[in-house]
């Protein structure tokens, strides 16, 4: 029978797939991506709170549609971000796409 | 009784099916070289997910995860990548990461994943007492959102009207002098 | 409900608006957002100072206003309006985005502001995000200058990076606790694996937040990149906000909570002394003033650190009063480090060669704010980490004041080594530097305050003492 703790196994591979991608990737739209798998991991964990845990109450989805609003404010804006980087550095020197090197 | 056993069954296969695909999918978004197949695979990943809500009786979040992730979110992502990409896809491509950041990314992550993994298995929830009966989550949201919790409600509104500024000023860039 | 509970977060909200809205306006007459802003944030502050005192729990507990809410509050408007007043003639290069300067500056003050009132985690979560998003774009506001852009995305992918961790500790914990609502945690918290490695996680998330060793990779980066004002700004309210709120949960949730055992404190304890060997070791080093300052930053919030590892009576007191005189001293050396830079276009720590025979007034206060930073008496400082250290001391942490002393002892060199090119080195030119009347506003002050609270810290005492009453 699965329960809470499958779902919470489940939901940790995938932010640990995000993790592995932010440590080893150099580019800013792969890093980006990899952060938004840690979101929807976390968001896998607040539903599956909202069914098991606090069955007949929706903070669990509250929470997770917060998570969802903030999400896609920060996207906007780091692609905001990534456009001008490309647009200033397009005329200096940018033979790779590779901007963000730490 | 013997179909409700059954039933249950079913949604455990379906739970397990979901769950290797997209994890198939995430481990895709962060290994393939390609940029444009890491989109691919994190919009297969967002929809794995809203599956996951789905079968979890969230549908209204599963809706939301397909219209803002997979839909407007996928589609930033994309067009970033289109409007950054290089003539030839090749020199879009991503370079392989030296050994010493995958060994440091993978050991770092397997502590972390395994840690994790084993606690909460090791621990007695005392609360998930089993899944309790569907409801209409959508109306309690809305009660939530414009009763006790009406200030993050308010303040998600300011910092969606921030963003919007934000990435106007960032992405309209500065005049020539 | 009475609606003047929230008069601080409505009057922001509106001036945030307002600033947004008259720089919309045609021609000269958008030159009226700044002052407007000023006024607003100064009319504000002078609210939340006469409502000091009010105690509410609204929405069952979601939202709180108390002394320790309304102590940080008054501590995040303080810091805009120095930092406002005291970039000067740095906002020429903002351009035509002045107004979008002062509202995003003003809605990153609403995030501290609702982050240290939240009772619960979702708010608590928003509030935080409204702030770093603001702070994203505000950290790439030089859209000429590469090396801001980049900042700004370095801070957006490691700020979400660590938003997802601290997300992720709340949800373990959430998963086992049932509520959000941070008061009603500590009940039902048990010693398990899952609730310590959501505990851990939450920590570590905060961590990144204020920049502690070893998730401070993020720091001298975005310090160095964003504009100076922008930097000071972030190194004084946005570490204060995260620690007000990194008090209340760990206070209110894991300190109280009568069924867990779990040495927070040691690990907070260790972290705190790592933050501060490496933090004044390397800022030795740094022969800019950014990243002087930055690593600075560090090595500060690691005293504030040992405060909260201490979580006693002393402790506490010394993170809010440290916390308000670090906005003084921090925003005083800043805002001088600013008005060097627009004079000559340079952030080295030879910009300053001389200043002394150029400007004495600038040369004397830069000293007082530095030696107040190392913790030299009678000044503030010394105050602040005698507070700190006794807490310590008091916890059974005697190693932790020693390394503190120590290193305080290591950064009076680097601080004194501005000082050194300031007084003995020979300037490149001879007229003073300049600086319009709120720039010599805010910068004496920044000194009379680093002076005054040094000789006589009763009365700030005092008022932490009362805003930290809930947590003993």
């Amino acid at each position: 029978m699965i329960g809470l703790s499958h779902y919470l196994i489940f939901s940790t591979v995938l932010f640990g797939i995000g993790i592995f991608g932010m440590l080893s990737r150099r580019n800013a739209i792969a890093v980006l991506m990899s952060v938004e798998l840690m979101l929807n991991a976390v968001n896998v964990n607040f539903v599956a709170i909202n069914r098991f845990v606090t069955s007949g109450q929706a903070a669990g989805q509250l929470f997770s549609i917060f998570v969802i609003v903030v999400a896609a404010a920060e996207v906007s804006v780091g692609l905001a971000l990534i456009i001008s980087i490309y647009r200033h550095r397009k005329s200096v020197d940018l033979n790779n796409f590779d901007l963000l090197k730490w | 009784m013997s179909t409700a056993a059954a039933n249950l069954q079913l949604q455990d296969a379906v739970f397990v099916m979901i769950a290797i695909v997209t994890t198939g999918a995430a481990l895709g978004v962060v290994f393939l070289r390609n940029i444009v197949h890491n989109a691919l695979c994190l919009v297969l990943t967002f929809l794995g997910v809203a599956a996951v809500y789905f079968q979890l009786n969230a549908g209204f979040i599963g809706l939301v995860q397909i219209l803002v992730y997979a839909g407007a979110i996928s589609v930033l992502i994309i067009f970033a990548i289109m409007l950054v990409m290089d003539k030839e896809i090749n020199q879009t491509n991503l370079p392989i990461p030296s050994l010493g950041r995958r060994i440091a990314g993978v050991y770092i992550t397997a502590l972390l994943v395994i840690t994790l993994v084993l606690a909460i298995y090791f621990t007695a929830w005392p609360l998930a007492t089993g899944a309790g009966a569907p409801f209409d989550a959508v109306g309690m949201l809305a009660e939530l959102m414009l009763g006790d919790y009406v200030i993050a409600f308010e303040a998600a509104a300011v910092l969606l009207l921030v963003a919007v500024v934000g990435a106007v000023i960032l992405a309209k860039g500065v005049e020539k002098q | 409900m009475e609606i003047s509970l929230l008069g601080t977060e409505i009057l922001l909200a509106t001036l945030g608006f307002l600033a947004l809205v008259t720089g919309l306006l045609p021609g000269r007459a958008k030159s009226i957002t700044g002052s407007m802003s000023l006024a607003g944030l100064l009319l504000i502050l002078v609210y939340t100072i006469a409502h000091f005192g009010e105690e509410a729990s609204l929405f069952q507990g979601i939202y709180l206003v108390d002394n320790f809410a309304a102590y940080f509050k008054m501590l995040f408007l303080t810091a805009t309006l120095l930092v406002s007043l005291g970039a000067g003639r740095y906002l020429e290069r903002f351009e035509n985005k002045k107004s979008e300067f002062y509202s995003l500056m003003v809605f990153a003050t609403l995030g501290m502001v609702i982050m240290a009132s939240a009772g619960d985690f979702i708010t608590l979560y928003v509030g935080l995000e409204l702030m770093t998003v603001s702070f994203y774009i505000l950290t790439a506001f030089l859209l000429r200058d590469g090396l801001s852009t980049e900042a700004g995305l370095k801070y957006l992918v490691l700020g979400a990076a660590s938003s997802a961790i601290l997300l992720f500790g709340i949800s373990l914990v959430m998963a086992y606790t049932g509520t959000t609502v941070i008061g009603a945690t500590a009940a039902r918290l048990m010693t398990e694996p899952a609730v310590v490695a959501g505990i851990v996680l939450l920590a570590a998330g905060f961590a990144f937040k204020i920049s502690v060793i070893p998730f401070h990779m993020w720091t001298p980066d975005i310090y160095q990149g964003a504009p100076t004002p922008v930097t000071n700004y972030l190194s004084v309210a946005s570490k204060a906000a995260a620690f007000a709120a990194m008090v209340r949960v760990f206070m209110v949730a894991v300190d109280a909570a009568p069924g867990l055992t779990l040495s927070w404190n040691l690990i907070l304890a260790i972290l705190a002394a790592l933050t501060i060997i490496v933090g004044n070791l390397i800022a030795l080093v740094q022969e800019d003033i950014k990243r002087l300052l930055a690593y600075s930053s560090i090595a500060q919030a690691g005293y504030i650190l040992a405060g909260l590892a201490a979580a006693n009576a002393y402790g506490l007191k010394g993170v809010l009063f440290y916390a308000l005189l670090y906005v003084f001293c921090n925003t005083g050396a800043f805002i001088i480090a600013t008005a060097v830079e627009v004079d000559s276009g340079s952030t080295a720590i030879e910009a300053f060669r001389g200043l002394s025979k150029r400007s004495p007034a600038l040369a004397a206060i830069m000293t007082i704010c530095l030696l107040s930073l190392a913790g030299i008496p009678p000044l503030a400082g010394f105050v602040g980490k005698f507070y700190l250290f006794a807490g310590a001391i008091q916890q059974g942490y005697l190693w932790l004041a020693l390394i503190g002393l120590i290193m305080s002892m290591v950064s009076v060199y680097y601080y004194l080594n501005v000082s050194r090119v300031m007084y003995i080195e020979k300037a490149g030119k001879q007229e003073p530097v300049k600086g319009s009347g709120a720039f010599r506003l805010a910068l004496w002050v920044c000194a009379l305050a680093a002076i005054f609270l040094g000789c006589y810290p009763a009365p700030l005492s005092n008022l932490a003492q009362q805003a930290i009453q809930l947590f003993l």
